[in-house]
C-alpha cells in the first residue's frame, strides 16, 4: 500500500521525447501520435525575431495526473476506471465499454482510445510492467536525460518525493477544479 | 512545432503515415503479409527475462543500454547506470533501437543487382554467390590496373566496427579512404588539435559560465554534455549561466539564460571581439598566458591593431556591442570555471577552422584548460593492441589527389587528412582529374547519397563505379546503386570491438550481442572473414604477376612465407569475443565485468554507487580526472599556439583573422539555407525507424512568419526550395524562431529509396540543394553558405 505520485522538475525538460518513446516501448503502446500516455506540451513562442521571449517557450511534460478525485473515475458507468491499492488511477479493459465519458471528463486530455485492446487507455505509472516486477522507477523517469521526474510514495515521509515537496515550491495543474492531482511541477 | 501541440493535429499526421505506408509496394524488401502482422511495440512482461548490457548505435554517442529479452524478443532497452559517459539515460532514439532491429525493411540476405544502377532491382543470392561475384570483378579490375590497389575506394560511416572494416582496407592496400570527417567535425577537431593539442571534452558539472555557440545540445544530443549542461543551468544551487549564440531559436536557446541571434557564419567576428575586450581590458589570466602561450604578443597586437572591437563586430554579427562587452567580462570573471563550448558538428562556413582556433585561444586566455569547470582532456584506460596486416604493394599508388600546378599543395585544400575530403575526391573523380582510375568501391555503413552536398554528383559518381559493394543494414539511397549488397546485422545482434572512453570518469565499454542475427545477416567481421577467404589468394596471384618485389621475395624464400604477409584473412581469423578479451587482458575482471555490466574501470566495484532513484556516482570526486596534464595544453610545445607560421606556406592564415569575404550577405529575394539536427533523428540513418517516424513524419521548412504571411504561405503548404544545383520540396512551418532572410530544415529526410517504406519521399533533402563548396584547409563540406529561392507549389 502506497500513495504514488510524481514530481516534475519541468524546467529541466529539453523536449527530446525520450520519455514518450520509453513509455510506448515499455507498455506496448500503439503507434500513432494520438495514442500516447505521456507527452511534452509546447506552445508557439511569443515575440518577433529577434526579440523573442525565452520564458514563453517552456516545455511541459505531462500525463495522467492520477487525481485523488479523478473526474474520469467518477463518470465511468461500468467502474472500469478505478483506483488501485497504490492510489493509481487504472482501467479494467474487461469492463470498459468505450463510452468515452472519461475522455470528455478528464480536464488534462490524458486518455485515448487504444484501438487494439478496445479500451480507453491511460498512464498507469507502469503499474503492470515495471512496478509489478519490483522496480521503483517508471520508464519515463528512468530514461530521461535531464532527470525531470521523481516518482515515489507520497505517504512515506522519508521518500525522495516527499522530501522534494517539503523543500521546493511547486504547483499542480488546474488544481482549482478540485481534482487533487498527484503530479507536482517544481517552480 | 505546431504539429506537436494538439492531439487533433497529431491525428492528421498519423493519417498521412497510413496513406504513405499503404501506398507503396516494396515487394523486394518486405511483403504485405509481413506488414499486416506488424506489432511494433511489445508490452514488457513480469516473468522470465534475460538482461544483456549493450551499447547503443542509434547515433555516435554509444550510450550504454540494458536490453530486455523475453521469449527471444527484445522488448525494451533501458539505460545502463554503470556507464559514466551516458549517466543512466537513453534518449528517444536509444529507446527506439528496437525498431531498427525489427524494421521490416531491413536488408535480409545478400543480393546482386539485376536492374540498372540506382534502380534498386536485385536478386537474392547466397553469400558464396555474392563473394564470387565480388571476386571476379575485383580480379578483373586489379589485373587491368596492374595491381594498383588504390583503384578501389573504401569508405565507412562512424561506428564501433568501422575499425574492423578499416583492417580490410589496410590489408587490401588501397590509399583511398574516405570517412565522415570532412562532412563532420574535421575542422573543429583539427582547430583545437593544433591550438591546444587535442579536441577537448568539457566539465559542465563544475562550470559557472557557458557560451554555447553554434551547438544545439538539446537537439543534437552529446553525452554527457547534454545531461550535465542542462541540469547545471537549471540547477537550484550553483547554477551556471548559459549564453546561446545561434541564428535560430533552438530548443537549446529555449533553455538558455540569454539568446543572442547571430548572422550565419560570423561567429569568428564575435570571438575576435570577445578577445579584443579581454586583451584591451586586461581581463585574461596573466600568469597562465605567461607560462603557457606561444606568440601571445603577436596575437594581441594583431587583434588590437585590427580593431576587432565589439562595435566592429556588431555590424558583422548583428549582436549588440554592449552584449559582447558583457559576455567577455562575465566569461573572464568566471574563468577558469567558464567554457566556450568547442562544439561537435559539421563545418558551416569557410572560416570554421580559424573560428575553432580563435575559440580555443579565447578559452585559454581565461586559463580554463585541463581543469575543473573548464575544458578537460580526461583520463584514458589504454587497451592492448592486436596484430594488424599492412602489406607493402609496390604498385599501389598514393591517394588520388589533385595537386596545384606548381605542386604547392592541393587544388582544393591545404591539407589532406586521413579521412580525406569527400567532396574534393568525388568531384575530381567525376571530372577525371585523378592521376589514375578508381573503379571499385566498398561502402560500409555509409550513405554518400544522403550525407553530403550535391546528391546529383554523388549519384553520378556511384553510376561511374564499375563495382560498388555496400555493407549495410538498410536499403538506403546508396544501397540502391550497389552491384552487390552484403547485409549486416544490427547492433543488437552483434558483439563489436571493445572501446575505451576517455574522460573525467574514464571507462571501457562493450557492445554485447543481445540476440542472434535475424534473417541471413552477419556482423561485418564475419562478412569480411567470408569475403577475404574467397578473394585473398586470387588477389595475391595478381600481386605475384605485377609486383617485382614480391617476385623477388618469393625467389629468396618461398611463396608460402611471402603470402603470409599478404593473407587478407588474418585480421578476421579470431572471433570478436576473443579479440575483445585480448584487448582488455591487462585489467583484472574486465572481461567478466564487460559481459555482466557492459562497463569496466578499475575500482568500479568500490567506486560505483547509487545516490537516488535518478542519480548514480561512478567515481568519487577526488578520484576523477579533471587535470591530467598540469593544466597545460597538449601541443608538442606544451603551449597554446596563437600563431602557426608554417601555415602560411600552405596559404592558411597563421592567426585567426577576419576577412571581408566571410561577411553574411543574402541577395534580395533570396534566403540563406541552414540545416541542422533534431533530437529524434540521427542524420539519415534513423529516418525509417517506425517509432521515430511516429514522432515526426517529415521535416518542415522553417520560414519567418511575417515573410510567410507576405507570401501567402501557411502552415503545411508545399514549398519548392531551389538553389543553383537543384531543388527539393517540403511543407512550410512559419515561425518567429528564424530570421526573415533565412530558412531552415533538418537534415536526413527526402529519401528516394523505395525500399524504405516509412520514410520514402518524406520531406526535403537538404543535400539536393546545398552547394558543394569546401572550406580551404581540409576541404570539408561547407553546409551554410547556400542561398536559395522559394516557390509555393
Amino acid at each position: 500500500m502506497a500513495r504514488y505520485g510524481m514530481v516534475l522538475d519541468y524546467k529541466n525538460c529539453i523536449n527530446c521525447k525520450a520519455c514518450e518513446v520509453a513509455c510506448k516501448e515499455e507498455n506496448g503502446i500503439l503507434l500513432g501520435a494520438d495514442k500516447h500516455r505521456i507527452w511534452v506540451g509546447t506552445g508557439e513562442i511569443e515575440g518577433e525575431y529577434p526579440l523573442l521571449s525565452i520564458a514563453s517557450s517552456a516545455f511541459i511534460p505531462s500525463q495522467c495526473q492520477h487525481c485523488d478525485e479523478a473526474p474520469c473515475q467518477e463518470v465511468c458507468p461500468t467502474n472500469a476506471t478505478y483506483y488501485n491499492e497504490n492510489g493509481v488511477v487504472c482501467i479494467d479493459p474487461d469492463k470498459c465499454i468505450l463510452c468515452s465519458y472519461c475522455m470528455n471528463a478528464c480536464p488534462y486530455d490524458a486518455r485515448y482510445v487504444d484501438t487494439r485492446a478496445m479500451v480507453i487507455d491511460k498512464c498507469t505509472f507502469c503499474s503492470d510492467t515495471r512496478l509489478a516486477r519490483g522496480e521503483t522507477t517508471t520508464a519515463c523517469q528512468n530514461t530521461c536525460p535531464t532527470k525531470v521526474r521523481i516518482f515515489g510514495d507520497l505517504d512515506d515521509p522519508n521518500s525522495e518525493i516527499s522530501e522534494v515537496l517539503r523543500t521546493r515550491e511547486h504547483f499542480s495543474l488546474k488544481s482549482h477544479l478540485g481534482t487533487e492531482p498527484k503530479l507536482f511541477y517544481l517552480t | 512545432m505546431q504539429v506537436e501541440i494538439s492531439r487533433r493535429r497529431f491525428l492528421q499526421g498519423s493519417a498521412t503515415l497510413c496513406v504513405v505506408g499503404a501506398g507503396i509496394t516494396t515487394t523486394l524488401f518486405s511483403s504485405e503479409k509481413e506488414k499486416e502482422k506488424l506489432t511494433p511495440t511489445t508490452k514488457t512482461g513480469t516473468k522470465d527475462v534475460r538482461l544483456v548490457p549493450t551499447l547503443c548505435e542509434m547515433c555516435v554517442n554509444k550510450c550504454a543500454a540494458i536490453a530486455r529479452v523475453e521469449n527471444g524478443v527484445v522488448t525494451k532497452l533501458d539505460p545502463n547506470p554503470y556507464f559514466p559517459k551516458s549517466k543512466n539515460m537513453l534518449c528517444a532514439r536509444g529507446n527506439a533501437g528496437i525498431q531498427a532491429l525489427y524494421d521490416p525493411d531491413r536488408l535480409k540476405y545478400p543480393m546482386i543487382r539485376i536492374g540498372k544502377k540506382g534502380e534498386g532491382k536485385f536478386k537474392k543470392v547466397t553469400w558464396d554467390e555474392a563473394f564470387t561475384y565480388i571476386k571476379e570483378s575485383m580480379v578483373k579490375i586489379l589485373d587491368e590496373e596492374k595491381d594498383n590497389r588504390s583503384s578501389f575506394l573504401f569508405c565507412a560511416g562512424e561506428g564501433m566496427a568501422e575499425h574492423t572494416f578499416k583492417m580490410f582496407y589496410e590489408g587490401f592496400g588501397s590509399a583511398n579512404w574516405l570517412n565522415h570527417s570532412s562532412i563532420c567535425l574535421q575542422t573543429v577537431a583539427s582547430g583545437y588539435g593544433v591550438t591546444i593539442g587535442e579536441y577537448p571534452q568539457v566539465d559542465f558539472e563544475n562550470t559557472k559560465y557557458i557560451i554555447m555557440a553554434g551547438a544545439n545540445r538539446a537537439e543534437a544530443i552529446v553525452t554527457p554534455d547534454t545531461m550535465d549542461g542542462f541540469k547545471k543551468i537549471k540547477a537550484k544551487k550553483n547554477a551556471a549561466k548559459m549564453v546561446c549564440i545561434d541564428p535560430r531559436f533552438t530548443n537549446t536557446a529555449a533553455k538558455s539564460d540569454v539568446w543572442l541571434p547571430i548572422k550565419p557564419g560570423t561567429d569568428l567576428a564575435f570571438v575576435l571581439a570577445l578577445t579584443y575586450v579581454t586583451l584591451q581590458e586586461e581581463l585574461y589570466d596573466k600568469e597562465y598566458v605567461a607560462a603557457h602561450f606561444n606568440h601571445f604578443e603577436a596575437y594581441k597586437e594583431m587583434v588590437i591593431t585590427n580593431n576587432y572591437t565589439p562595435e566592429w563586430a556588431e555590424a558583422i554579427t548583428g549582436i549588440k556591442a554592449e552584449e559582447i562587452y558583457k559576455v567577455a567580462r562575465e566569461f573572464m570573471e568566471n574563468a577558469p570555471q567558464a567554457i566556450y563550448y568547442p562544439g561537435r558538428r559539421s563545418t558551416f562556413s569557410k572560416n570554421d577552422f580559424q573560428l575553432r582556433r580563435a575559440m580555443a585561444i579565447f578559452q585559454a586566455l581565461g586559463g580554463g584548460i585541463d581543469c575543473e569547470g573548464g575544458l578537460v582532456f580526461g583520463g584514458k584506460l589504454p587497451l592492448e593492441d592486436h596484430e594488424s596486416l599492412a602489406p607493402m604493394y609496390e604498385n599501389a599508388k598514393a591517394r588520388a589527389t589533385v595537386k596545384k600546378e606548381n605542386n604547392a599543395g592541393y587544388s582544393d585544400c591545404a591539407v589532406v587528412s586521413g579521412g580525406g575530403s569527400w567532396i574534393s575526391w568525388r568531384n575530381n573523380f567525376l571530372e577525371n582529374k585523378h592521376p589514375y582510375n578508381t573503379r571499385g568501391m566498398f561502402c560500409y555503413k555509409h550513405n554518400p547519397m544522403m550525407n553530403m552536398p550535391n546528391t546529383k554528383k554523388t549519384a553520378q559518381m556511384l553510376q561511374k563505379m564499375e563495382l560498388l559493394v555496400c555493407i549495410d543494414t538498410m536499403p538506403s539511397d546508396t544501397v540502391m546503386y550497389a552491384d552487390v549488397v552484403l547485409p549486416e546485422c544490427t547492433y543488437l545482434e552483434r558483439t563489436d570491438p571493445v572501446k575505451t572512453f576517455a574522460g573525467i570518469e574514464p571507462s571501457i565499454a562493450q557492445r554485447n550481442k543481445v540476440i542472434e542475427p535475424m534473417y541471413d545477416t552477419k556482423p561485418v567481421i564475419e562478412i569480411l572473414r567470408g569475403l577475404t577467404k574467397k578473394i585473398s589468394k586470387p588477389l595475391f596471384e595478381i600481386t605475384k604477376k605485377y609486383d617485382a618485389e614480391v617476385q623477388e621475395a618469393i625467389m629468396d624464400s618461398s611463396e608460402e612465407e611471402v603470402y603470409a604477409e599478404f593473407d587478407l584473412t588474418l585480421p578476421f581469423a579470431h572471433s570478436q569475443e576473443e579479440l575483445n578479451a585480448h584487448a582488455v587482458s591487462k585489467y583484472p575482471q574486465a572481461k567478466e565485468n564487460l559481459q555482466k555490466y557492459g562497463v569496466h574501470y578499475p575500482d568500479m566495484q568500490t567506486y560505483f554507487k547509487q545516490l537516488s532513484a535518478n542519480e548514480y556516482e561512478s567515481y568519487p570526486k577526488n578520484k576523477r580526472f579533471y587535470t591530467v596534464n598540469g593544466k597545460k595544453p597538449k601541443t608538442p610545445s606544451g603551449k597554446v599556439e596563437c600563431k602557426i607560421d608554417s601555415f602560411t606556406q600552405k596559404g592558411v592564415d597563421a592567426m585567426p583573422i577576419w576577412r571581408d569575404e566571410y561577411a553574411f550577405h543574402v541577395p534580395e529575394g533570396k534566403f540563406r539555407l541552414l540545416s541542422g539536427r533534431h533530437a529524434q533523428f540521427t542524420q539519415t540513418g534513423t529516418a525509417n525507424n517506425m517509432m521515430l517516424n511516429d514522432l515526426m513524419h517529415e521535416n518542415y521548412l522553417w520560414i519567418n512568419k511575417r515573410v510567410a504571411n507576405e507570401k501567402g504561405i501557411a502552415f503545411g503548404n508545399l514549398i519548392e526550395v531551389t538553389s543553383s544545383i537543384g531543388s527539393t520540396r517540403l511543407k512550410a512551418y512559419p515561425t518567429e524562431k528564424i530570421a526573415p532572410d533565412q530558412l531552415f530544415f533538418i537534415h536526413g529526410f527526402g529519401q528516394e529509396a523505395s525500399g524504405l517504406t516509412w520514410t520514402y519521399k518524406n520531406g526535403g533533402n537538404d543535400n539536393a540543394i546545398i552547394e558543394d563548396t569546401m572550406e580551404p584547409v581540409y576541404g570539408a563540406a561547407v553546409m551554410h553558405e547556400t542561398n536559395v529561392e522559394i516557390r509555393k507549389v
